[in-house]
């Protein structure tokens, strides 16, 4: 039993954990229709961001969690606003091209202003403690991590769904030339919404500061194909079917990992591809 | 073609390069008659001695390839403001290998082919170093691996295939997995467990310790493994697998970043109060201790291919003092192997009188090379270099800002390195 409720534990909290990750990926995906690749640089900025935050200017975790997010957003309005904008029109390899670009681009700067090592945050004071479940203990931050994935996920749905500008961003995102014409500025509210999303992934990088305990350069890369897996079986585009693909894959890999060693990686691609095969357009995706 | 004959310009050219060179290192006093000068007119060795270093320098392992740098471009300003490597100047070029097979392939042969290296060092991944062995008759050029550990390179490539242009002053597999095993012996712990990495390194250092374990101490048992891939950051199911359990030692060949986030991990979930004997035979690297600094738990065992503090001699403490003054930073092991490879490369053509491969390959078997670490002895049949590393327990300590070791141990290489002919019995410790 205890074994079974740390498993689940531990699948919900990385689920919950590349849930974050892919909420901004989903996000200007399907309002943009850009698959941004430099996702994984906008959480590794936030992470080192938040860390500095954190550790140098010497404000405690939530002012490193608070500030560093909003920094990487001006990475993600100079992305936006002066390059991405520009590959809109071309095919989808020019948008991989240049956000590929980035990332390498990126995962240098970090090089060059924090050094290639790897970098480990202090201990939280606040919520940096373990709780025993069933007589094992369990980080008090997880629950927290498990906890704040529900909430962006609530945070999402309310904006998009019963709010004025979610309306404006769904009308855009179905018909760009219409909502022009009806005088929306697309431009601009593209702008806004990559901007929120580099917000979201950075975010998740000021979380996983603790969560991972560790920075290091490319650390962006790993969670951003686990992202990307998330948001391919979810249905690329749907914020509902990130979340639920989120649950699914962190709660699955981490059995697969406790039950079924060798084939752990294998289950996760494994239902990746049915995925595929029976529904193309993922769990909750809408056919394209 | 033209590279390693001479005609009359380059002759010319050459000693008006060493008079230079020996005029500067004589200082003011009359250059052109020190014996320098008659190394800087030896045509046997032509200069410069050029330098092919690749490391990882991206991604994140990018630290490991900062730290190479930092040994190896010391040893070449030290070695060429004392006048060169038989009075020619030493000439690096440092790459980055990233951690695939093709691109370190693919800087090999820029190296030799485009850049004119004499001499290959570095690399980081056994599976790099795997990838290269079989190209290294064609390049035919000496590479020093200063890294990457797995047994299969020197025992495989240069043993039993006769590949000798392979060389290698790091620790194999061997210590990570046999000599863990000595230092297991003696702790009251049978039951045991890891939590390692999911590809040929950690399967390889798992297989090894247990066979020596079970040689040494015939009740070991082992009873949990789990095997985390590449570039995992969340360890908890391992950590829910190991604890399920209930093992009384744990030995893990996590290492780097991950070794980082599985120790940070551990410690949450208890781990190390559960289990009082646990050992990380690549955690007493720089990198680890100093991105865990106070975190460490106290206790644990760890060792490294080599660690600042062992041996306690005036040659290693001088390095060290240099190191520190040079780069701000204490020498990781990889600053140490790749600072002793350039000067391996410096003995073995001095000896030679020549830098053609042939004869630095036989200057190499069999020397004796003192270095920060100690001494080592490049072991003929396979060219591994043999040194000793020191076995230790975390413990905390006011002069440094991260913990360092304990009831340091050190079992002699000779005890526990696999001895040729790699096969069969009696090639693999436990010895009798």
């Amino acid at each position: 039993m205890q074994s079974y409720v740390h498993v689940i534990l531990a699948g919900l909290s990385s689920g919950m954990f590349i849930w974050l990750v892919a909420s901004g990926l989903t996000l200007i995906f399907g309002v943009l229709g850009v698959l941004n690749f430099a996702h994984g640089s906008f959480y590794m900025l936030g992470a080192y961001c938040s860390f500095t935050v954190l550790k140098y200017l010497g404000a405690g975790y939530w002012a490193g969690l608070l500030l560093g997010p909003v920094g990487v957003c001006a990475a993600g309005f100079v992305v936006e606003r002066f390059f991405l904008r520009h590959v809109y029109r071309l095919a989808l390899p020019y948008q991989l091209l240049l956000t590929f670009a980035f990332v390498l681009i990126f995962d240098n700067l970090v090089k060059i202003v924090w050094g290639g090592g790897a970098l480990s945050p202090p201990t939280l004071s606040f919520l940096g403690g373990t709780i025993p479940i069933l007589g094992r203990n369990f980080p008090v931050y997880n629950l927290f991590i498990i906890a704040v994935g529900p909430a962006v996920a609530l945070l999402l749905w309310a904006l998009l769904e019963k709010t004025w500008y979610g309306r404006i961003i769904r009308a855009s995102s179905s018909d760009r030339e219409m909502a022009a014409s009806l005088g929306v500025r697309v431009p601009a509210l593209f702008t806004g919404v990559f901007v929120f999303g580099t917000w979201l992934g950075a975010l998740g990088g000021g979380l996983a500061v603790p969560y991972v305990g560790l920075l290091t350069p490319g650390m962006g890369e790993t969670i951003i194909i686990e992202a990307f897996i998330v948001a391919v079986i979810g249905g690329l585009g749907s914020l509902k079917g990130a979340f639920v693909g989120a649950l699914v894959i962190g709660v699955l890999s981490a059995f697969g990992t406790r039950f079924f060693p060798a084939f752990d990686m294998f289950l996760i691609f494994i239902l990746m591809a049915g995925v595929l095969l029976l529904r193309p357009q993922g769990l909750f995706g809408a056919a394209r | 073609m033209g590279k390693r004959g001479m005609n009359r310009r380059d002759f010319l050219k050459l000693t008006g390069a060493g008079s230079l060179a020996a005029a500067a290192a004589g200082g003011l006093g009359g250059g052109l008659l020190t014996p320098k000068w008659v190394w800087g007119a030896t045509p046997s060795v032509k200069g410069p001695i050029k330098v092919g270093y690749q490391a990882v320098l991206s991604g994140t392992l990018a630290g490991y390839g900062e730290f190479h740098k930092m040994g190896a471009v010391m040893a070449v300003e030290e070695i060429n403001a004392k006048g060169g490597i038989a009075g020619q100047k030493v000439e690096m070029e440092f790459r980055d290998s990233t951690t695939k097979p093709d691109e370190a392939i693919k800087n090999a042969r820029y190296f030799v082919d485009s850049w004119g290296a004499d001499f290959l060092a570095g690399i980081d991944s056994s599976a790099q170093a795997l990838a290269l062995a079989p190209l290294m008759p064609q390049l035919d050029r000496v590479i020093m691996f200063t890294h990457a550990a797995t047994e299969k390179v020197t025992e495989d490539f240069v043993f039993k295939k006769g590949v000798k242009q392979i060389f290698r002053n790091c620790m194999p597999t061997y210590n990570d997995g046999h000599a863990a095993a000595f230092i297991a012996k003696d702790f009251p712990a049978v039951k045991w467990s890891t939590v390692s990495p999911k590809y040929e390194y950690g399967f390889t250092c798992w297989k090894m310790f247990q066979e020596s374990l079970k040689g040494l101490k015939p009740s070991a048992q082992f009873i949990a493994e789990s095997f985390a891939p590449f570039g995992t950051t969340d360890f908890r199911s391992h950590i829910n697998t190991i604890m399920d359990a209930k093992p009384d030692g744990f030995y893990s060949t996590e290492w780097a970043g991950e070794c980082i986030s599985f120790v940070r991990q551990a410690k949450e979930a208890g781990l190390f109060d559960k289990v009082k004997y646990a050992m990380f035979p690549v955690g007493a690297a720089m990198d680890v201790l100093e991105g865990l600094g106070k975190d460490m738990p106290d206790n644990l065992w760890i060792s490294a291919r080599y660690f600042f503090q062992y041996p306690n001699s005036k040659e290693n403490n001088d390095w060290v003092a240099r190191f520190r003054k040079r780069w701000n930073h204490y020498p990781a092991y990889v600053s140490e192997t790749g600072f002793s490879a350039i000067y391996a490369f410096k003995a073995a053509v001095e000896k030679a009188g020549s830098k053609d491969t042939k004869a630095v390959i036989a200057a190499l078997e069999g020397m004796d090379l003192d270095c920060p670490a100690g001494k080592r002895h490049f072991r003929k049949e396979d060219h591994q270099a043999m040194y000793d590393v020191p076995w230790g327990q975390t413990v905390s300590d006011p002069n440094y800002p991260f913990k360092v070791m304990k009831n340091m141990k050190v079992i002699p290489a000779k005890e526990y390195f696999n001895r040729p002919p790699f096969e069969g019995p009696g090639t693999s410790p436990p010895f009798k």
